[in-house]
């Protein structure tokens, strides 16, 4: 019961840091910071891998946008491959093996980090900016304005977020932008419901009342008392669905209904055009889904400990 | 009290109008209608085909007027005879086949009801035990291990571990342990697949239980009532069954309740994994065809189920704990 509780230690970032090299002292702090809360420094790690593996795709050994063709390399090299001669298990060649296409396995699953960044970060950053304003604009206007606003988001998570999003791709088109949009507007309703409590948990403090005794007119408590304090309950919120949204889109394409299928994504590859060959490859469903399940693992680490860190009412209370 | 549930009764049929509007809505804005998909499936995408089988459909029926407002009031029309024939029991019909919507729409309510109930036990049955195991022992090395479990058993998609049972067995065995959709006709098969789906499904809801659990007995130990009852002497096992547990269940039930109402979507994508004939997988399988009718009215099952289960679970909030006031 003496121990300091996680995230409440000196991380060696403040000003009493000891001396040495920035480089030391950084290397320190890290080693700090992975000793009390190894699940975040494990989360960090495979976060960035994941980063790395986006951004410096084409450079590891991949051949084009997960459409390099072992059919391609068999006529070059003069020699006929017959259909099956497309899939190929995993050999020191095609580290992941090919799939039924001919197409590396090894190069769809690190293209396929991309769609799963873009969407979990840009789906959840739209979702968070309209929670936000819309969660101070509730509370501000109160009253009627309120009590629409509940109702029209109440309607939105009455019906299940999935079919939301598959009638959404359906009506306009199944392409990265649309499912961003689609996937933020899915987790709006349920961002702000719960930003919007907070909102109104501040309204009713005593420094919100001091600035109302002072004169402060309701727009400026909203913007400058209220909001600030917002911003990291709505940061915590966002670490938790960050992941959420990365399965969202995994699960629309797994149902044929997300990116459609020759574009690299973790979904589309687990997904219904695949999955006629699982029973016959068994490489196919693992890597796709293993790099999904270990990024959204991490996000999900990375979230709790940023929740450690920002969220003092929860502190020291392990999870959620 | 009763003001409350009063106030929540008439509330509902307005989100599950606002539901019915904002789905109707959107199957008129989506491109393409069961006539072309059906006239282009079978290879003859010429006009005449189309246009017999939208006047059969009787998808052509605002299609005369000429201007916006024409259009907003016939769909209007069409959406007030919608909702007029469902209070008569009639949900429309299904295209392929051409039967009445309601003849099935029950029976797959059922299918999905069994499997979303099996889930839920699952998710309470393991979920909570290894919530409170892990917070009597905190700190030691089974917490670790049961905080593990649970976050992994959140990050795991469902989706991918059902591809795997399903996929895996056949190919290093030769075998399948999930079997063809029989229902109740073979009791031993149907309750194979429900139950192995169930789990998949049930999970990664318990793995959000067991640390909701966690984190509620956690806090409940550290109470000021608690510190007395142990400076009283009490055993640690009296302390933990008669003075934890009971209300750090309250935030637990909640949110079981919560998943509860969530089962019927929850299910959309085991459904279709597992070939149960529910009404996730209805809905998925009639998204591509078009059929706007079954559409329509599996969503408005789910809102309906969605906003009843959660007035049941705020209602019942107030009897585990009577402190609380609405």
């Amino acid at each position: 019961m003496t121990a300091t509780a996680p995230g409440q230690e000196d991380l060696g970032l403040g000003p009493h840091a000891e001396q040495g090299s920035r480089l030391a002292r950084g290397g320190r702090a890290a080693v700090r910071f992975a000793r009390l809360q190894p699940g975040g420094a494990f989360g960090l790690a495979v976060v960035l891998l994941v980063v790395v593996a986006a951004v410096f795709a084409p450079y590891l050994n991949t051949i084009g946008d997960g459409e390099r063709d072992v059919r391609r390399i068999a006529l070059a090299e003069g020699r006929e491959l017959d259909s099956t001669g497309y899939l190929q298990p995993p050999n020191a060649d095609w580290w992941f093996g090919t799939n039924s296409a001919g197409q590396d396995v090894w190069s769809r699953v690190i293209y396929g980090a991309r769609p799963a960044l873009i969407i979990g970060v840009g789906s959840v950053a739209i979702a968070m900016v309209i929670a936000i304003a819309l969660s101070l604009a509730m509370g501000l206007l109160k009253g009627f304005v309120d009590g629409v606003l509940l109702r029209l988001l109440e309607t939105g998570i009455a019906v299940p977020g999935i079919l939301w999003l598959i009638l959404f791709t359906t009506a306009i088109e199944r392409s990265l932008p649309v499912i961003v949009a689609a996937i933020a507007l899915s987790f709006a309703p349920i961002t702000t419901l719960v930003l919007r409590g907070n909102v109104l948990q501040e309204a009713s403090t005593a420094y919100v009342e001091a600035a109302r005794v002072v004169g402060a007119s309701n727009l400026r408590i909203m913007l400058r008392h209220i909001l600030p304090n917002l911003l990291p309950l709505a940061i915590v919120n966002a670490s938790i669905i960050v992941p959420a949204a990365i399965m969202a889109e995994a699960g629309l394409s797994f149902l044929g209904f997300g990116l459609p299928p020759p574009s690299p994504s973790w979904g589309v590859d687990i997904g219904p055009a695949a999955r006629a060959y699982f029973y016959t490859a068994w490489w196919l469903p693992i890597f796709p889904g293993l790099a999904l399940s270990l990024t959204v693992l991490a996000f999900n680490f990375l979230g709790d400990s940023l929740r450690d860190v920002l969220d003092p009412r929860l502190r020291g209370s392990g999870l959620i | 009290m009763q003001a409350y549930i009063v106030q929540r009764l008439i509330l509902i049929p307005l989100t599950i109008i606002a539901v019915s509007i904002l789905v109707f809505v959107f199957m008129r804005v989506i491109p393409g209608d069961a006539a072309a998909v059906r006239c282009g499936a079978s290879g003859v995408a010429d006009q005449t085909c189309i246009e017999g089988l939208r006047r059969e459909l009787g998808l052509d029926i605002c299609d005369k007027s000429q201007n916006f407002f024409g259009d907003v009031s016939c769909t209007a029309e069409q959406y007030w005879k919608w909702v007029s024939e469902i209070f008569g029991g009639d949900f429309g019909q299904e295209i392929v086949p051409p039967k009445p919507i309601a003849d099935q729409l029950w029976w797959r309510l059922g299918n999905t009801l069994q499997l979303g109930m099996l889930s839920i036990v699952v998710s309470m049955g393991i979920g909570i035990p290894i919530g409170i195991l892990s917070a009597i022992r905190a700190g030691k090395l089974s917490d670790y291990a049961a905080r593990l479990f649970a976050i992994l058993a959140l990050s795991v998609p469902n989706f991918w571990i059902g591809t795997l049972i399903v996929a895996l067995p056949a190919f290093f065995w030769q075998q399948r342990w999930v079997p063809d959709w029989t229902g109740w006709a073979d009791p031993g098969t149907h309750m194979r697949i429900l139950v192995i789906a169930a789990l998949v499904l049930g999970i990664s809801s318990a793995g959000y239980l067991a640390r909701i659990a966690r984190s509620s007995m956690l806090e409940v130990m550290r109470s000021d009532y608690v510190r007395t009852a142990r400076a009283k002497g009490l055993r640690e096992t009296i302390i933990i069954v008669r003075h934890t547990f009971r209300p750090s269940m309250i935030t637990v039930f909640t949110i079981a309740g919560l998943q509860f109402s969530g089962i019927l979507g929850g299910s959309v994508i085991i459904e279709q994994l597992f070939t149960i004939p529910g009404l996730g997988a209805w809905i998925v399988n009639n998204v591509g065809d078009r059929d706007f009718q079954v559409i329509q009215a599996t969503a408005l099952i789910f809102a309906t189920w969605f906003v009843i289960i959660r007035l049941l679970v705020d209602v019942g909030y107030t009897y585990i704990d009577p402190r609380i006031r609405y």
